[in-house]
């Protein structure tokens, strides 16, 4: 793997025993202004890592090259494809079966529209599912809305839509309020009833106040839960399961009118014609940008930015990513696998391999990863069977707190037995691992793309995070934007009828393509990482 | 090293799905099935954390008569192990509540027994504990939620990832899986009720949480 793998550095043992020496460590701030820190150390500075688009309503706009290469390419289906396909009609059609898309099938079909919720693995599986830390929501006598706003806007650089952003934290205390409703548990304080106690609250990286509610170290999945048996038992939602989009229908207006799905199970097109389409297919860890592992699901594979893009929708910030400063870095079979931002938040130390802090643990996560990535370049990394990281001082936050490890971080205890180490007894081997798309597709405040039926919702979207994501605004986001966006397309689909839907634009695209001397070989969405095995250009022509 | 975390090189011979295939010693079932260039486009989520219950497999090891159930992301390759994964499948018999129409909690137990009759005819055979890849004591989770101890029963489902093993694994069609979540989503939706969030919920609803997009700290701070 590329540079953030470099492997040199102090030697395991030599590391562990500065650590020991010098345990606890004191605190120690950067060495370097955080502007300095980001511009020499963040992959997304590195030369060569972004090209402006060339082609499509966002052509000028900077673009991480890997995922560029993905939007400006063609189409997987053609119209001979389509002709005589299956045809399923709804008033709504969710692309995308993690929480966003589960949120947004609800919320439509409980306004009374049919609804078709189409996902390419399995109901819930998603990077929602894996979210450990929690979810923001301003809730304590001295945190307010507006402090949750500021908060937002500068950890993501003042580069977020302040209306979304608004409208994000607006909705904080009804969207807990809805998954209460829905079933969801959450922590409570110390003490606290069940009946008019308070919650508990954590403060996320770059944060002014304490506002990150959590179900234990497993917040998505509790979520997930509830959200998947409410899906699977609301009358009003067909839910097709191994069902990637391959492709948006448009109609003779140029709107949306639903999608071209692909069948897994008998390797042939389905149509799904919907008078408004949520697009919530989430993120694009999987693709392995600037060379890193990931902490995201198999199927983060950017799809739903290939679709909305080639159908008109406007991106924004496809420059900016985030890599979660604490992703495994030993043992290499669990590279990228996640150490949840619950270890910093409550306590646990980052330390070279001189034993020494570097950076201020709870600064945002741009911050600490670049921190981590300079630490490594410049030879005090721990280096370990030709792995390169720093250590998270979990035996370090054990005796500073006994039993916290065994209780509220479950799922770090459960990490550390199966990479092979007691987090009591020896720190992790971490480094910055591929975790979160900061832009997306633009949308307004109730999901609207700029193409007409379309909406987005999720990680899919950009906007709401600038340039950086706090700690839960991701798990916020996707139920207070999957209300939105729900609620908008069940409004809208009734006003609307798609007539002569077909592949329309994909001629106007592929023109653009050829004017632009770009390739029409490559084809996307690319639906599964190559390492998957897998090729659906192929697989396309199996029932045929 | 390689994206899928790999090192690549020989290591332990397992069949998997019929195929005969070598895995590097301390991959994962399912880094192993990759490895060996086989397609992947269902049985997979989290890909390694364990949370997603998607990669169920069948699991016999070397000298072993029986199989056991697991997570093909969180069991490592071993020499020898047949390995078989096991297709998702819902419930046959649907289980359908409306949590929001659960508004009396004193009729919880009714409640439970109306939408779950079957779960009183547990015969103890303790196949689903069995099957649970994540060591639940789901059997006691299902004596727990018939006698109407709702806690308790959630309590037991915490760590359960809905891999619906257990689902597959009852011969009287209890569906632990889903059991376990009414009475968890019941415990959460009729008796949790945060007084700090309430009092939020009240105060914006007064307009006592305006946002001022142009206050101070809502733009960058001035230039040096």
């Amino acid at each position: 793997m590329s540079a953030p793998a470099a492997a040199h550095g102090i030697p395991h043992a030599a590391a562990l025993a500065a650590w020991r020496g010098r345990a606890p460590a004191p605190p120690r701030a950067l060495a370097l202004p955080a502007p300095e820190l980001l511009e020499r150390f963040h992959p997304d500075r590195r030369p060569g890592a972004m090209v402006p688009l060339r082609v499509g309503a966002s052509a000028g706009l900077p673009c991480r090259a890997e995922l560029a290469a993905l939007l400006q390419s063609d189409a997987l289906v053609e119209d001979e494809d389509i002709a005589g396909a299956p045809l399923l009609d709804a008033d709504v059609l969710v692309i995308g079966g993690g929480g966003a898309g589960c949120v947004a099938a609800l919320t439509a079909a409980r306004a009374g529209a049919r609804v078709l919720l189409a996902t390419k693995l399995r109901l819930g599986d998603s990077n929602t599912v894996m979210a450990e830390g929690g979810i923001q929501a301003a809730m304590g006598p001295e945190d307010s809305l507006q402090r949750h706003f500021e908060d937002t806007l500068r950890a993501g650089h003042f580069a977020a839509d302040k209306a979304l952003v608004a409208a994000l934290v607006s909705d904080g205390p009804g969207v807990i309020r809805w998954l209460i409703q829905e079933g969801m548990g959450f922590d409570l304080a110390e003490g606290s009833d069940r009946m008019g106690g308070n919650l508990l609250r954590r403060k996320p990286g770059g944060a002014t106040a304490a506002r990150l509610l959590s179900y234990r170290d497993f917040t998505g999945l509790e979520m997930m839960r509830a959200l998947r048996e409410a899906v699977l038992l609301a009358p009003g939602i067909t839910l097709l399961e191994r069902h990637p989009a391959l492709e948006l229908l448009t109609d003779d207006r140029g709107r949306c009118a639903g999608a071209v799905l692909h069948e897994l199970a008998r390797g042939r097109p389905v149509l799904a014609r919907a008078g408004a389409t949520v697009l919530a297919t989430g993120g694009a860890g999987r693709l392995h940008v600037a060379g890193f592992p990931t902490s995201n699901h198999y199927g983060a594979t950017a799809d739903g930015l290939v679709l909305a893009y080639r159908l008109g929708a406007a991106l924004r910030e496809v420059d900016s990513f985030q890599y979660h400063p604490t992703g495994i870095a030993w043992p290499p079979r669990m590279a990228g696998q996640l150490v949840s931002e619950a270890a910093r938040a409550s306590g646990a130390a980052l330390v070279n391999g001189l034993g020494e802090r570097f950076v201020d643990e709870l600064d945002t996560r741009d911050v600490v990863a670049a921190a981590i990535l300079r630490e490594i370049a410049e030879g005090r990394g721990v280096a370990r069977d030709g792995q390169a990281g720093v250590f998270l001082d979990t035996p370090g936050l054990e005796r500073a707190k006994p039993g916290i490890l065994g209780r509220s971080l479950v799922t770090l205890t459960h990490l550390a037995h199966r990479a092979g180490l007691d987090a009591a007894a020896e720190p992790f081997l971490v480094r910055p691992t591929l975790h979160y798309q900061n832009g997306g597709i633009a949308i307004g405040p109730d999901g609207w793309s700029g193409v007409p039926g379309l909406l987005c919702a999720g990680e899919v979207t950009g906007g709401l995070h600038g340039r950086n994501r706090m700690m839960g605004n991701a798990l916020l986001e996707l139920v207070a934007f999957g209300r939105r966006a729900g609620a908008a397309a069940a409004a809208d689909a009734r006003a609307e009828r798609p007539r002569n839907i077909g592949l329309t634009h994909l001629a106007d695209w592929r023109r653009a393509l050829i004017a632009q001397g770009l390739p029409l070989a490559r084809k996307a969405p690319l639906v599964f990482p190559p390492y998957g095995n897998f090729d659906m250009a192929k697989d396309r022509g199996r029932a045929a | 090293m390689r994206e899928d975390g790999l090192e690549g090189g020989a290591g332990v011979r397992l069949m998997f799905d019929g195929h005969a295939i070598e895995a590097e010693a301390g991959a994962s079932l399912l880094q192993a099935w990759t490895a060996a260039g086989l397609p992947l486009t269902e049985n997979v989520g989290c890909m390694g954390q364990g949370v997603c219950g998607a990669c169920r497999v069948l699991v016999r090891r070397e000298g072993e008569r029986l199989a056991d159930t697991a997570l093909a992301c969180e069991t490592p390759a071993e020499e020898g192990m047949q390995v078989s994964f096991l297709d998702h499948f819902p419930a046959r018999r649907p289980h359908a509540y409306d949590l929001r129409a659960l508004t009396d909690s004193w009729t919880a137990l009714d409640q439970i027994d109306a939408v779950f009759p079957e779960a009183k005819n547990c015969r103890h055979c303790s196949g689903c504990d069995r099957a649970c890849p994540k060591g639940i004591e789901v059997q006691r989770m299902v004596n727990l939620a018939a006698g109407g101890e709702a806690f308790a029963a959630a309590a037991l489902f915490d760590h359960c990832v809905m891999c619906n093993l257990c689902v597959a694994a009852c011969p009287e069609h209890i569906d632990p899986a889903h059991l376990g979540q009414f009475v968890r989503r019941m415990s959460a939706a009729l008796t949790l009720r945060p007084g700090d969030l309430i009092a939020r919920l009240r105060e914006i609803e007064r307009g006592g949480q305006p946002i001022d997009p142009e206050a101070p700290g809502a733009n960058p701070p001035p230039g040096p």
